[in-house]
């Protein structure tokens, strides 16, 4: 083995960690001898070093929303689950539902179909954007006794479940927006390219397609989905009757 | 699947923050590091009954890379190479002052910028920007890069050199902070 070879076995063995002492006594009388592998060892060691500039921290309330995401991934195994056992029960109670929401004419069915994520929206997010976007045209309502600009409700509430999540869906007309206005006990996860904003608890926002979602998650999590830019989402929100 | 979702949690969420450095550069244009940290996590829950106790961290990365590149795919884009498609030349001109190889180290060491480190790893074959991803920036032994890749230790070793030596040049070649204070 010429001194060629010994000192590209002798680089990397130090590049790996794996010197031992009689190899480091030789790497180091080899590196003061060998420009090529010193220059290999400070260029390795400067792009190292350039490297971990890259770190950064992760992004405060990712823990929680990836634990979130998780705990509702796990509620919505549960409902699968159960699925088969309970698939008869649960069309009937879907069926009642949709014959409550009737006056808004919206098919409850297609809904939920089996609790499961849709790609990677929650089934929950999912249901409640379907719901929106299921909604047939309508005309705005008369001002209601609150007078105009207050919120007025269009049909009866309708009580859905996705991916383990229960909720209440209303209608609302907000001045000229019509909203369909989600309400849970738990929180509504947060859908991949969802962003958080201002607003209480867990606030977030997403666009899906022509359909903007605001969430203010707290004791009581809403879900607002309406027509409307992002920006006026949250102005929207504030506008709602407390839940 | 009868996983106890909240015993995933505490075995996995340690690693969030490695999970983390590994998302950033995995996503692609278009894909949100943190969507991508989601995702991680929801396919890991799906198959946390099937790990069998291999380093946990080499697992998360494994489908951390496998998620980047199945959501890439489905863009029908390259996962590694849109984010930062800044060529060179939009770096500062090279100081010309007849700089020798061997200032390579001290020019890269001497002041560096994130963002210009970034674009020029950028510029890297994706194996070598990979492991440097793993090892580099995201702290993993070369042992758990090589799981994490499912190659020899000894070639992530091999691609993580190259690869640092490139990236030195790199930003010795676009004058990255060369002359500042």
């Amino acid at each position: 083995m010429d001194g060629h070879d010994t000192g590209h076995r002798l680089l990397a063995a130090f590049l790996a960690g794996d010197l031992n002492s009689a190899d480091a006594r030789l790497w180091d009388e080899h590196l003061l001898a060998c420009e090529h592998c010193w220059q290999a060892v400070r260029e390795d060691r400067a792009g190292r070093q350039a490297a971990q500039l890259l770190r950064q921290p992760p992004p405060a309330g990712l823990a929680d929303r990836v634990g979130f995401a998780v705990e509702l991934a796990a509620a919505g195994t549960v409902a699968q689950q159960r699925h088969c056992h309970g698939m008869r029960l649960r069309w009937r109670w879907l069926a009642a539902a949709g014959a409550v929401a009737a006056t808004v004419a919206v098919t409850v069915s297609v809904l939920v179909p089996g609790g499961r994520e849709t790609g990677t929206m929650p089934a929950a997010v999912a249901a409640v954007a379907r719901y929106a976007q299921e909604l047939p045209p309508a005309q705005q309502p008369a001002p209601g006794p609150g007078g105009p600009g207050a919120p007025v409700e269009v049909g009866s509430p309708v009580t859905v479940a996705a991916g383990g999540q229960q909720m209440v869906l209303r209608v609302l007309w907000l001045g000229d927006v019509e909203a369909v206005v989600a309400v849970s006990a738990q929180p509504f996860a947060m859908p991949a390219r969802a962003h958080g904003a201002a607003g209480p608890g867990m606030a977030w926002i997403a666009r899906l397609g022509s359909l903007g979602l605001y969430c203010r998650n707290g004791h009581a999590s809403e879900l607002v989905a309406a027509r409307v830019p992002e920006a006026q989402l949250a102005a929207l929100a504030a506008r709602l009757p407390p839940a | 699947m009868s996983v106890d979702h909240r015993a995933f949690l505490d075995a996995t969420l340690p690693y969030l923050d490695v999970v983390y450095q590994v998302a950033r550069h995995a996503a692609g244009d278009g894909q949100d590091p943190e969507d991508l940290v989601q995702e991680t996590y929801l396919r890991a829950y799906e198959a946390f009954s099937s790990w069998r106790g291999q380093n946990m961290r080499a697992w998360l990365a494994a489908i951390c890379l496998n998620a980047a590149r199945s959501q890439a795919r489905r863009r029908r884009r390259r996962p590694w190479e849109a984010s930062f498609g800044v060529p060179l030349d939009a770096f500062p001109v090279a100081d010309a002052a007849g700089r020798h190889a061997d200032d390579v180290a001290d020019v890269v060491i001497a002041g560096l910028d994130a963002q210009a480190v970034a674009r020029c790893l950028a510029l890297l074959p994706e194996p070598q920007r990979v492991c440097i991803v793993l090892m580099d920036v995201a702290g993993y032994t070369a042992r758990e890069a090589a799981e994490a890749l499912g190659c020899p230790r000894g070639t992530v070793l091999a691609r993580v050199h190259r690869g640092r030596r490139r990236l030195a040049r790199l930003l010795t070649e676009a004058g990255v902070s060369y002359g500042r204070p």
